[in-house]
Parts: structure tokens; sequence; C-alpha cells
């Protein structure tokens, strides 16, 4: 069966093309990464990096879209489940499946249009944006928190585009070395973090808007919010006041020549060193 | 080995701009493009801009047989950037049309002379030469292992937009 993409036509003539070619990968398959998946798989995103080293538990299944109960018996790995998900929803397209550490398969990364980080920790979201800008790749991160409050929980949550040359994760003051130092402390020590299926929901559908924004400008021109909060109790995404602060400014933290490309290209002196 | 080209448009918008100044006797400028690499799956090289060099206004020579000639204090500068900085490097200038650019039979036969001396700086590291038009790109890119020279096979401009364009396509502008 054709796919019959007439409802998505505003997204220029050319973007059926455009989204079959492009690659995207995705970072983390379960809240955020799973509606991330199955979203850009109705769109028609064509080629897919997926990223997960878990399998499907008891706990993913309140917001784990996609996974079902016998996922959970049968010990089924996340990029599994979600590669299913995909082709089902678009079998033209190809996926490549990590089902370890994305750092084992980073090479991979190196390929897409642009990565999905979906992940729980800020080391991983600083190394990811890190491996991203080496590579010039748009990179969106998307999470959300629960914490207890005064007279009951607060969710809140952010959607980030981490463009190359704009302000990076670090420019912004969501990334500091305190907050890595702390959450290192921490290490072991975190158990399971509160998550639900609804603003996992809300961010990864926004984090797919701007990306669709970003490669097929189907709107008229306005400035990218790069960096969206989520107010959970109010349901409101709005962008962050943080982007005042850096606004009109270049990075400063990713700014540096050595910061680009594989830093072993080309030297005879690495025995890993590839050749052109 | 197939090279892909990624800049970032904020950069692409300087270099059109520089491009875009007037000379006081050349017909159009140039400029050099400092670029890191990476390798990619797929028997892919990326070739990643990372700063622009215009060529000052006293390192062009006046000769109306050609757009632009370059004197050796202009090649002298992008050699000696490419050795301190471990730079492969690409000349850059533009053809002033909209639609899919093409070198000229003078382009490739000067290419051919200066391109490979910046092995003789950086000789595991691509070099090469990249044409604009308003709209599109084309490049050619000699590559180390092999001394072959091959034109890119896509151009990603990372910025708002992004976009990819497979050097096949053609008819499609990047703007």
């Amino acid at each position: 069966m054709v796919r019959d993409t007439s409802r998505q036509s505003f997204l220029g003539i050319s973007s059926d093309q455009i989204l079959a070619d492009a690659r995207v990968g995705i970072v983390g398959l379960c809240g955020g990464g799973s509606h991330v998946a199955q979203q850009l798989a109705h769109i028609g995103i064509g080629k897919f990096v997926l990223c997960d080293p878990d399998i499907v538990e008891n706990s993913n299944l309140n917001r784990m879209v996609g996974a079902c109960r016998q996922d959970v018996e049968d010990r089924r790995s996340k990029v599994d489940v979600i590669a299913q998900r995909v082709l089902a929803i678009n079998p033209a397209a190809t996926i490549r499946k990590a089902a370890g550490t994305w750092q084992s398969s980073a090479n991979e990364l190196r390929q897409c249009l642009a990565v999905f980080g979906c992940v729980d920790s800020f080391q991983e979201r600083a190394q990811l944006e890190t491996m991203c800008r080496r590579f010039l790749i748009p990179y969106f991160d998307i999470g959300m928190d629960v914490t207890k409050s005064r007279g009951g929980f607060t969710i809140s949550g952010q959607v980030i585009l981490s463009m190359p040359g704009f302000p990076c994760m670090r420019c912004m003051g969501f990334i500091t070395d305190e907050i890595l130092a702390s959450e290192a402390q921490r290490y072991g020590a975190v158990g399971g973090k509160p998550q639900v299926v609804w603003p996992n929901g809300v961010l990864a559908s926004t984090a797919v808007g701007l990306f669709i924004s970003t490669i097929l400008p189907w709107q008229y021109r306005v400035e990218t919010p790069l960096y969206l909060e989520y107010d959970g109790n109010a349901f409101r995404v709005f962008p962050s006041n943080r982007l005042k602060i850096v606004a009109g400014t270049e990075c400063r933290h990713f700014s540096n020549k050595d910061d680009l490309g594989d830093p072993f290209f080309g030297r005879p002196e690495f025995s890993t060193t590839a050749k052109a | 080995m197939k090279p892909i080209f990624k800049i970032r448009r904020a950069m692409l918008a300087r270099i059109h701009a520089d491009l875009s100044r007037r000379h006081a006797f050349a017909a159009e400028r140039v400029g050099f493009i400092s670029c890191r690499v990476a390798a990619l799956p797929g028997n892919e090289l990326a070739v990643l801009a990372h700063d622009y060099h215009p060529v000052h206004d006293d390192h062009y020579e006046d000769d109306p047989s050609v757009g632009a000639m370059l004197n050796a204090a202009a090649f002298r500068e992008a050699l000696q950037y490419s050795y301190r900085n471990r730079a492969a490097m690409f000349h850059v200038h533009r053809h002033e049309h909209h639609g899919r650019p093409r070198f000229s039979r003078v382009d490739v036969s000067e290419a051919r002379k200066f391109v490979p001396d910046f092995w003789k700086v950086q000789r595991a590291l691509p070099h090469g030469v990249l044409v604009l038009s308003h709209d599109q790109m084309h490049g050619l890119c000699w590559l180390p292992a092999s001394r072959a020279t091959t034109p890119f096979e896509r151009y990603m401009i990372v910025g708002f937009p992004t976009t990819s364009i497979a050097e096949v396509q053609g008819g499609q502008g990047y703007q």
C-alpha cells in the first residue's frame, strides 16, 4: 500500500522525499523516545538509528507507548519493540538497532541528520550534545521530572534544541558542572524516577514539531525557540526565560576547531585512524 | 570513499556576504574554508566546515583573463593555516546564478595545480574546491589515501532550516 501523505502536503512538495531520505537517531526508547520514534514513523522518516541498552520491564508499561505485557514476559529489548512499531507504521523504513549503550554505536549516530536524546541523566545529555556538536548534528533533548512540593507534586520538563553554532545546553544554564558533580555523587543511589506518559507525550510531540520545522520550514519565518519549558501543573509549554540571557550570542563552549570532527583522523600515531 | 560536506548555515551566509563584496580589479572574490574531518559508516567521509578565510584584497593579481587570480601570498597563507591547525582546506568561489553550479575548465585545471599542494603540509587530510551558486553548491574532494578526486555525495547545511542535498538531485536549492 502506497503511503498517502496528502494530509501533510502543506509541508512542501519535496517533503515526502526529504523525510524518506532523513536519518534520525533516537537515544532512549522508553517514556520520551517511544513517542518520538512512532511519530517520526507516522510522518515518514525513512531511516532510524535506535539506541537503548535495556529490555522492557513491567515498570515501563505506564509510559512506553507501543510496549505491552507480552514484551515484558518475553524479555524483549526496547530497540526490538520500537523497531517493530516503526516498521508496522512505515514498512519502508530502514532501522539500525543499537541494543547496547549509545556510545558503542556512536559511529551510526554520526550519520544522522538529527539526534533526539531521551535520556535520564545530565551526564548522558552532556555527552550526546558533545558528540552532536562534533559532527554538526542538531540535537533535540527532552526530559521531565516529578518533584514533591508543598501540598502535592510538581511536573516539569524541557525541550531543548542544541543547534551547532547556536547556544548549547551549557550556555543556557541547563547543564552545569555543579549539576554534573551532584549527579555523579548520587550515582547508583538514584532509584526509579517518577515518570508518567502524558508529559512525555507533550514533550515528544513538541520536539518532533520543532524538528519538522527545522528541516521543512512550513511556517512563516519565526525565531525558533531553542529552549522550551513545560509546566505540567499548568499544562503549559513556553520559551524559557534563560533564552533572554543567550539571545543573539554564539556558543562559547563548542566554538574551538578542536571541538569538531574526529580528533584522530589522519593521525598515523593512532592505529584506529580511518583512511580516506 | 564517499565524501559529504557539512557547513553551518550562518557560516555559509558569511561566505556569501564576503564573496559579494566588489574587488578593485578582480571580477570575483574567492576564499578558503578550513575543515575538520570524520570517518562515517558506509565508507563515508564527513568534511566539516569550521571557519572561513577571506583572501586579502592585495593577494589578488590583476589578470583580466580569469575571474580571480591569486598570488603566492594567498596560497602561502592558506597552506600555513592548514599546517598550523591540522585543517583540511577547501577553496571556494561563486558563480553568479541560481541552480546547480559547475566548475569551468579553468576552475578544474587550476584546482589540479594547487589542491595537491595542501598534501605537502597535511598529507593525511582531504582538500578540495567548492563552487557556490546563489542557492546551491558543488564540490570536488581530493582524497589522501587514494589520491583520487571525487565529487561530494551530499551537502548538508545545518541551521534554520537544516537541509541535505544529494549531488545527483540537482534541482533543489538550499535557501
